[in-house]
C-alpha cells in the first residue's frame, strides 16, 4: 500500500509545514490547516495500516518499515490527544515534522521480502499485536513527556534568567507543560507495564521463559524503573519542576536506546 | 475630491501646545459644525486625545488650498490661539498621505507606546461624535471603517500588541506564563503603593480570585481591600500567610528585606513545592535576592521588569515594520474604493473623450462643408455637443448609480470599455 502511504506522507508534510508556520507566525488559520491535514493524514494512515494487515496477512508491526509507519501513527494519536485535552498547539511544530520524517523513511525503505513465513509464524499469536501496540503507544506517551519536559526546562531557564527569547511567548505555560508531562508519564508507564507483561506471557507460552537477558528487555526494564521513579517522585509533592523534567528527558533517551539501540545489539527480539 | 489631515501629536508638539489645541467632546461636535460648511469642507472629523489633536477633512480637489487654510484657521479657534504658537508643530497631509496617517494612528503605529490598544477606541469615539454632528459623510464613513479594518488586521496578523510593556501588565502576563490561568489563584500585596495597586487591579481583572493585603498603615490597606474585595492581614502575620499566595507583589519603603530566604523556603515547603511568583517593585529591594535562587520560586525585581519591558518594546517595533506593510497594501485598496466613490473624474474623462471624438470628426469633415458663417459653425458644434451629451446621459447616470451603490466592478468595466486610463 505504498501509494496510500505516499498520500499519508503528503498530508503529514502539509500539516508539519503549517504547524511550524503557525508556531512562528501565530496565525490561527495556519493552525487550522495543519489540524485538518493531520486529521486527513491520520484517517488515511489508519486505512493504510488496516489494508497492510489484510493484504500481508500479519499485524503491520513486524518489519522496520512497518514499525516506523506505526510509530508515526501513534505519535499523531498522542499529539491529537494532547491537543484535544490541553490545546497545546506548539507541540505540533515538533511532532508533525518528526512524524513526516518517520513516514518518509517508512516510504523509502524497500519492503522486506525475506522470510515471510517467519513473520506469519511469529505474528500468529494474538499476543503479538497487543504486546507491540501497547509498547509503541507507551513510546508515544514518553515522547510527549519528553517534549513537555524540554518546554518546561526552556521556560524555567528563561524565567530564572529573566531574558525571554522569541519562542518563550509561544510556548504553553509552565503549569500546562508540567501537567502534560505528569499525566503522559502516568499513561506511558501503564501502557509500558501492560506491554511488558503481555510480552512475558507471550514469551513463556513460546519457550517457557519469562526473561531472556535480551538487550531490549534489559533496557525496557531500566526504562520502566526510571518512569516508575519519576512518577513516585512527582507524586511526593504537588510540583516537581526541573528535576522531574530532566528525568523526563533522560527517560526518553532510554526509550530511544530500547527502541533503536537494542536492535543493533541483536538478541531475542527480532523486530524493530 | 481630496482628503486633508492636519494636526499635532506627541512627537511634533510639546504638551503645552497640545493642551491648548485639544478639544473636549462637546467642543468637538460644536467645532465640527462650524468647520464643515458643506462648501469648502464637505466632511470632517476631530480626533483629540492627550497625545494628539488631528482634524480630518474632505473637500473637492479644486478647493484643497481653501480647505488647508480653513482648517488651519479653525485650529486657531477664531484667532484666540496665535497661529505662530503651533505653526511649526503642525503636520499637513493630503490624500494618500492623509489616509496613511489615519491608518497608522488607528493601528497604534503612531502611538507613544506602539501597539497600545486605547487609540482605536479614541478614534471610534471621535467618529461617533462626527456621526452625531452629521459631519461624517460617505467618504469619511468609508475611510474610517477602512481604518478600523486595518487596525484589526494589524492586531491579529502581527504581534504589535502582544507582550506587556508596563509593569502592571507584566505581573499578569508572567503570572499566566507560570500558572496558565490566574483563576483560583491568590495574590498578596505587601505595601500598597500606586504601582502595586494598579498591578492588583489588573490581576483581579485577569481572574485572580483572592487578594490579601498587608500594609503598615492599616487604613490604606482596608480602603484598597474594600475596593478590590480583598482581605487585610497584619504585617507580622506575613510568614503565616505567605504560603497561601501564588503571586506576591512587594512595594514597601522598608530598608530591610521583608521576604527572607528562610521565609520563602518555609512557604515553598508548605505549598508542597507549588511555584510562587514574586514581584519586587521597591527600592531598596524588599525581597532577598537569594530567594530567586530557590527552585520553583521566580523573583522579578524592578530592573528585571524594566529590562523585559524594553525588550518587549523592541519586539513590538520589529512587529510594527510588518504592520507598515499591511498599511501600505490597505492604502492601495482604499484608493480603489475612492475611485468608485469619487466618480467625478471618471465622468469628466468620459465626457472629454466623447466630445474629443466629435470635435476631431468635425475637423476631418470640415473641408467638405465649404464656407460657413460663424453662426452656422456654432450651430454645427452645438449639434455635436448636444448629440454626444444626449447619447451619453443615460450612461453617465448609470455610472453615478453604480458609484452610489459602490459597484466597483461596473465602474471599472465602464473605464475599460472606453479606454479611460488612470
Amino acid at each position: 500500500m505504498r501509494s496510500l502511504l505516499l498520500a499519508v506522507l503528503a498530508a503529514y508534510v502539509v500539516s508539519a509545514i503549517h504547524a511550524v508556520l503557525a508556531f512562528l507566525n501565530k496565525r490561527r488559520a495556519l493552525q487550522r490547516v495543519s489540524e485538518w491535514a493531520m486529521g486527513a493524514g491520520f484517517a488515511l494512515h489508519t486505512a493504510a495500516l488496516i489494508a497492510d494487515w489484510a493484504i500481508d496477512g500479519h499485524y503491520p508491526l513486524f518489519y522496520p518499515r512497518e514499525t516506523l509507519s506505526f510509530l508515526a501513527w501513534t505519535l499523531v494519536a498522542a499529539y491529537a490527544l494532547v491537543l484535544y485535552r490541553y490545546g497545546a498547539r506548539p507541540l505540533g511544530a515538533v511532532t508533525m515534522p518528526l512524524v513526516s520524517l518517520l513516514t518518509f523513511i517508512a516510504v523509502i525503505i524497500r519492503p522486506a521480502t525475506s522470510d515471510r513465513a517467519e513473520a506469519s509464524s511469529l505474528a500468529a499469536s494474538w499476543l503479538f499485536p497487543v504486546h507491540t501496540t501497547l509498547l509503541l503507544f507507551a513510546y508515544g506517551a514518553f515522547f510527549v513527556v519528553f517534549l513537555a519536559s524540554i518546554m518546561y526546562l526552556l521556560q524555567e531557564r528563561e524565567l530564572k534568567l529573566k531574558t525571554f527569547s522569541a519562542i518563550f511567548h509561544r510556548l504553553p505555560s509552565l503549569t500546562m507543560v508540567n501537567e502534560i508531562a505528569t499525566s503522559s508519564a502516568a499513561i506511558g508507564l501503564t501502557l509500558l507495564t501492560v506491554g511488558i507483561a503481555t510480552g512475558m506471557v507471550w514469551a513463556s507460552s513460546r519457550d517457557g521463559r519469562l526473561w531472556h537477558n535480551d538487550p531490549k528487555e534489559i533496557f525496557a526494564a531500566l526504562t520502566w524503573l526510571l518512569y516508575l521513579l519519576l512518577i513516585l517522585y512527582r507524586s511526593s509533592a504537588s510540583w516537581r519542576g526541573s528535576k522531574a523534567a530532566w528525568m523526563g528527558v533522560a527517560g526518553f533517551a532510554l526509550v530511544l536506546l530500547t527502541f533503536f539501540g537494542a536492535r543493533l545489539m541483536g538478541g531475542y527480539h527480532v523486530f524493530g | 475630491m481630496s482628503i486633508v489631515l492636519i494636526g499635532i501629536n506627541h512627537k511634533s508638539a510639546p504638551v503645552e501646545v497640545r493642551e491648548l489645541l485639544a478639544f473636549s467632546e462637546s467642543a468637538c461636535s460644536e467645532g465640527l459644525r462650524t468647520l464643515v460648511d458643506g462648501d469648502v469642507v464637505r466632511e470632517g472629523l476631530i480626533v483629540s486625545t492627550c497625545n494628539r489633536v488631528e482634524v480630518l477633512a474632505e473637500t473637492a480637489a479644486e478647493r484643497l488650498g481653501d480647505t488647508l487654510e480653513r482648517v488651519n484657521h479653525f485650529l486657531t479657534r477664531t484667532d484666540s490661539v496665535p497661529r505662530s504658537f503651533f505653526e511649526s508643530h503642525v503636520y499637513q497631509h493630503t490624500d494618500d498621505e492623509a489616509v496613511r496617517h489615519l491608518f497608522r494612528v488607528t493601528s497604534s503605529l503612531d502611538s507613544m507606546v506602539v501597539g497600545e490598544p486605547q487609540v482605536l477606541g479614541q478614534v471610534r469615539r471621535a467618529y461617533s461624535i462626527a456621526l452625531e454632528a452629521g459631519t461624517a459623510g460617505r467618504i469619511l464613513n468609508r475611510l474610517v471603517h477602512h481604518a478600523f479594518r486595518v487596525a484589526k488586521r494589524v492586531r491579529t496578523e502581527t504581534g504589535i500588541g502582544a507582550n506587556a510593556v508596563s509593569i502592571s501588565y507584566m505581573a499578569v502576563e508572567l503570572g499566566k506564563k507560570i500558572f496558565n490561568s490566574l483563576e483560583g489563584h491568590t495574590a498578596l500585596l505587601i505595601g500598597a503603593g500606586e504601582m502595586a495597586e494598579l498591578s492588583a487591579r489588573h490581576l483581579v481583572k485577569a481572574g485572580v480570585s483572592r487578594v490579601l493585603l498587608a500594609n503598615r498603615t492599616a487604613e490604606r490597606a482596608q480602603n484598597l481591600a474594600g475596593e478590590l474585595g480583598g482581605e487585610t492581614i497584619q504585617f507580622d502575620e506575613l510568614p503565616r500567610h505567605l504560603a497561601e499566595a501564588d503571586i506576591i507583589i512587594c512595594s514597601t519603603a522598608a530598608e530591610e528585606y521583608v521576604i527572607t530566604e528562610q521565609m520563602a523556603r518555609e512557604s515553598l515547603a508548605r505549598r508542597r513545592n507549588r511555584p510562587s511568583f514574586f514581584i519586587d517593585i521597591s527600592v531598596p529591594r524588599n525581597i532577598d535576592p537569594a530567594v530567586g535562587k530557590i527552585a520553583n520560586v521566580f523573583v522579578f525585581d524592578i530592573d528585571d521588569l524594566e529590562s523585559v519591558i524594553s525588550s518587549n518594546i523592541r519586539e513590538r517595533e520589529r512587529e510594527a515594520e510588518r504592520a507598515e506593510l499591511i498599511v501600505e497594501s490597505e492604502i492601495m485598496q482604499f484608493q480603489q474604493t475612492l475611485r468608485v466613490l469619487d466618480i467625478g473624474p471618471t465622468i469628466g474623462a468620459l465626457r472629454n473623450k466623447l466630445q474629443g471624438i466629435a470635435r476631431s470628426e468635425l475637423t476631418r469633415q470640415r473641408n467638405r462643408l465649404g464656407p460657413l458663417t460663424a453662426e452656422q459653425e456654432a450651430a454645427i458644434e452645438a449639434l455635436l455637443v448636444s448629440t454626444v451629451n444626449k447619447i451619453s446621459h443615460p450612461l453617465l447616470s448609470h455610472m453615478r448609480r453604480s458609484s452610489d451603490s459602490s459597484d466597483a466592478e461596473a465602474i471599472q468595466a465602464w473605464r475599460d470599455i472606453f479606454g479611460l486610463e488612470e
